[in-house]
């Protein structure tokens, strides 16, 4: 047993005789687990409400002072955020590595910016990359609408930086990828396994905010003040 | 306003009052986070169902943190992660040097953590020579004060702006406007060369998840996503009693912690971050460890009256709710944490009665903390056992203690207690106007100084018992009578229709 692992020990056993018995060796039962079932009712009725699901995640992503707009095909997506990038005078881009991005084509469009893929195999340059360029584009593992969240998963083609470092971050969102609780996305992510986990999940709901300084709400403070959530309709 | 533990609670709010930016600061604030709760809860609907299945999972958590906390180290191991425990404070400092002289650290950029400031880490990491830097930005703004947090949320809520401008131009060494924008921006461009440069990441740890081993961090601003991406090293503190069992139940904390802290569907970033880099990953921390921080926690575990204490999920919705609070801020209550929860956190994290502040009494008892807290915590009712047990320790005041003692000798004979009256009645006459004493005077002061003291009435009600009695005495009888007679005429009337009902019928 190495010093790490007896200190553990005699911190649980403490606790354990702080409490009065000895630790349990199987699982606690737990009755509790999780929302309340009134809730997961509740969002089971708007997961069976694909439009629906939209429209509140729309409107939380709004609230939360972000940008939402929702697409029925790639075209209008790509026009979309090259008109947006253009009228933005964007100059370098970092994006995750992903189909959907590799279809959309977007380093043909705007062929004249600077373009970075993720590649989790140079890390330094990654590093130096999303902390210079103007835009992040990645696309969302998750959404949920409940609260108006996009979810991504970090590996070695998804880069954590992408979301964070740019001042501006555009996340396309796959209407398939849409769940409408918090609650759905969290059992997602206990089936992962050990193995499999990724190291960094991120629950990302609108731009980087602060409002320390008298009260005064400021947008952008660390990360990106300026979040598009854009919602390809691929169902 | 440093941290001035010397005084008393009385002296530190005695200057809190007299500021007047700090008061209206506190008070604008407050209201504002209360305000956005309860909009929130009422948005999210089923509030109470929601606070007593938060309750629910907080208790039985706590009820198992063994076989939790050791699930989650184990767990955490497995993907990588360096775990440690530490039983109080000065481990957790050593333990975290260690790690930093060992990777010869130059800087660590640091996101909140209420643990670090409860162990104060800033001052250890200066010691050794290495720059410890806050990066969220009140806690930044503070430490360019050297001052303590003044708010759980919001820690700089008692600066204004220009103070803040004046704080930041000597840190640019150049003229910042007084602008939020200006200022904000000039700590985003600093902080973030801090970031990319940093050696060590410091985070605190808002929930932990045993069945993962993964840590979860609420933030609004990306300094802990920043903390927890760029450095190569992470150091996560964490208080023992952050675990709950499953992601499942994550989702409860995450309804309520951003709601009740500010009134949030969700705070903007929340992160789970499972164990260092993997091999294939471009960014993240190579190498990742987790302090496990005892401190007093596991006193109060076994102990029914404040076990509930571990089940906070540190949001401050106590704070803003409290009506002590809201006149006095933070820095009165002269520690780590403030408002409700600090005035019970605090003594009973020390537990040595002896040392115990008086803050226990900043506290009318009215119970809005309670009421306002998205996991039950009848703190309303640990402040009173905190003060009984302070007076059975025999730390109440002199002077309250001679006064119980002569309440009993005057209580304990009828001719006492009227003796005592009347000499009252007659030692007030050059004192009273109008029905009232408003002098300050002796005992009274404390009273009459703000409001008037009534005045001994003339005929105490003991005296007037005798008439009231006879009074009593007389209704009753009059009410008695009245029902004999009704009774009598009801036993008639039954009578009556026994003889002439049935013919129908039969």
């Amino acid at each position: 047993m190495n010093e790490q692992e007896q200190a553990q020990r005699q911190f649980i056993v403490n606790i354990s005789q702080r409490l009065g018995r000895p630790m349990p060796k199987t699982p606690p039962e737990h009755p509790f687990r999780g929302a309340p079932p009134f809730w997961k009712e509740h969002t089971r009725a708007i997961a069976a409400d694909p439009a629906r699901m939209i429209a509140q995640f729309i409107e939380c992503w709004q609230q939360a002072g972000g940008e939402a707009k929702s697409f029925p095909s790639l075209d209008g997506l790509r026009t979309f955020i090259v008109d947006t990038a253009t009228e933005m005078k964007a100059r370098a881009f970092i994006r995750h590595r992903h189909p959907l991005l590799d279809e959309l084509k977007l380093e043909e469009e705007l062929s004249e910016s600077d373009w970075t893929v993720w590649d989790g195999q140079r890390p330094e340059e990654m590093k130096n990359k999303a902390n210079a360029a103007d835009i992040g584009v990645i696309v969302a593992d998750y959404a949920v609408s409940a609260t108006g969240t996009i979810v991504t998963m970090s590996s070695a083609d998804k880069g954590r930086s992408v979301s964070l470092l740019p001042p501006m971050l555009i996340a396309i969102v796959p209407a398939s990828c849409i769940r409408s609780s918090l609650g759905e996305v969290m059992s997602q992510i206990s089936a992962i396994g050990m193995e499999r986990m990724p190291a960094g999940i991120h629950f990302i709901s609108g731009p980087s905010r602060s409002a320390d300084i008298e009260n005064d709400l400021t947008i952008g403070v660390h990360g990106p003040g300026i979040v598009y959530a854009l919602i390809f309709e691929d169902r | 306003m440093k941290a001035t533990n010397e005084q008393t609670v009385l002296e530190r709010a005695k200057q809190a009052l007299n500021d007047e930016f700090l008061r209206n600061a506190v008070k604008l604030t407050t209201e504002k986070l209360k305000n956005g709760r309860l909009s929130a809860a009422k948005q999210l609907g089923n509030w109470e169902e929601w606070r007593e299945r938060a309750r629910q999972i907080r208790q039985h958590t706590i009820a198992h943190l063994d076989y939790y906390l050791n699930q989650f180290a184990d767990q955490a191991r497995k993907q990588g992660v360096h775990v440690h425990f530490a039983k109080d404070g000065k481990e957790a400092v050593e333990i975290a040097i260690r790690i930093a002289i060992s990777k010869q650290a130059q800087t660590v950029v640091k996101s909140k953590s209420m643990v670090s400031e409860e162990i104060h880490m800033n001052e250890a990491l200066e010691q050794n020579g290495i720059e410890s830097v806050e990066t969220d930005l009140g806690e930044y703004i503070i430490q360019l004060a050297g001052e303590m947090p003044s708010h759980i949320i919001i820690p700089a809520i008692h600066k204004n702006r220009k103070q803040i401008a004046e704080l930041l131009s000597r840190d640019a060494n150049e003229t910042l406007a007084p602008d939020t924008a200006v200022l904000a921006g000039y700590v985003r461009k600093k902080l973030r060369e801090k970031f990319l440069a940093a050696d060590i990441g410091m985070t605190g740890c808002n929930f932990a998840i045993a069945e993962t081993g993964s840590i979860v961090l609420f933030e609004n601003e990306g300094n802990a996503r920043m903390v927890s991406t760029l450095p190569k090293t992470q150091i996560t503190l964490m208080g023992m009693e952050r675990i709950v069992p499953t992601w499942d139940d994550l989702e409860v904390m995450a309804t309520m912690l951003p709601r009740s802290a500010t009134g949030q569907r969700l705070t903007v970033y929340m992160s789970g971050i499972t164990g260092p880099r993997r091999p294939d990953d471009g960014d993240g921390p190579e190498e990742m460890h987790v302090i496990i921080l005892d401190n007093g926690r596991s006193l109060q575990l076994g102990d029914p009256e404040f076990q509930e204490l571990l089940h906070c999920i540190r949001c401050g919705a106590c704070l803003n709710a409290c009506p002590v609070y809201r006149h006095i801020g933070g820095h009165s209550y002269g520690s780590t944490y403030s408002g409700p929860i600090g005035a019970v956190l605090k003594p009973a994290l020390n537990k040595n009665v002896l040392e115990w502040d008086d803050v226990a009494n900043a506290s009318s008892l009215c119970g809005a903390c309670y009421e306002a807290c998205p996991v039950k915590i009848p703190l309303h009712d640990m402040l009173v056992y905190l003060r009984r047990r302070k007076n059975e320790a025999g730390a109440g005041l002199c002077s309250e203690k001679w006064m119980m003692k002569g309440f009993k000798v005057v209580m304990a004979k009828p001719h006492r207690l009227r003796a005592v009256l009347k000499a009252g009645r007659l030692g007030q006459m050059p004192l009273v106007r109008d029905g009232a004493i408003s002098a300050h005077l002796g005992p009274l002061k404390g009273w009459t100084a703000y409001r008037r003291f009534p005045a001994l009435a003339k005929p105490s009600f003991r005296e007037r018992w005798p008439h009231l009695q006879a009074e009593l005495k007389e209704k009753a009888r009059r009410a008695s009578v009245k029902e004999h007679v009704q009774l009598r005429l009801k036993q008639i009337r039954e009578k009556r229709t026994k003889k002439t009902g049935g013919n129908r019928d039969e």
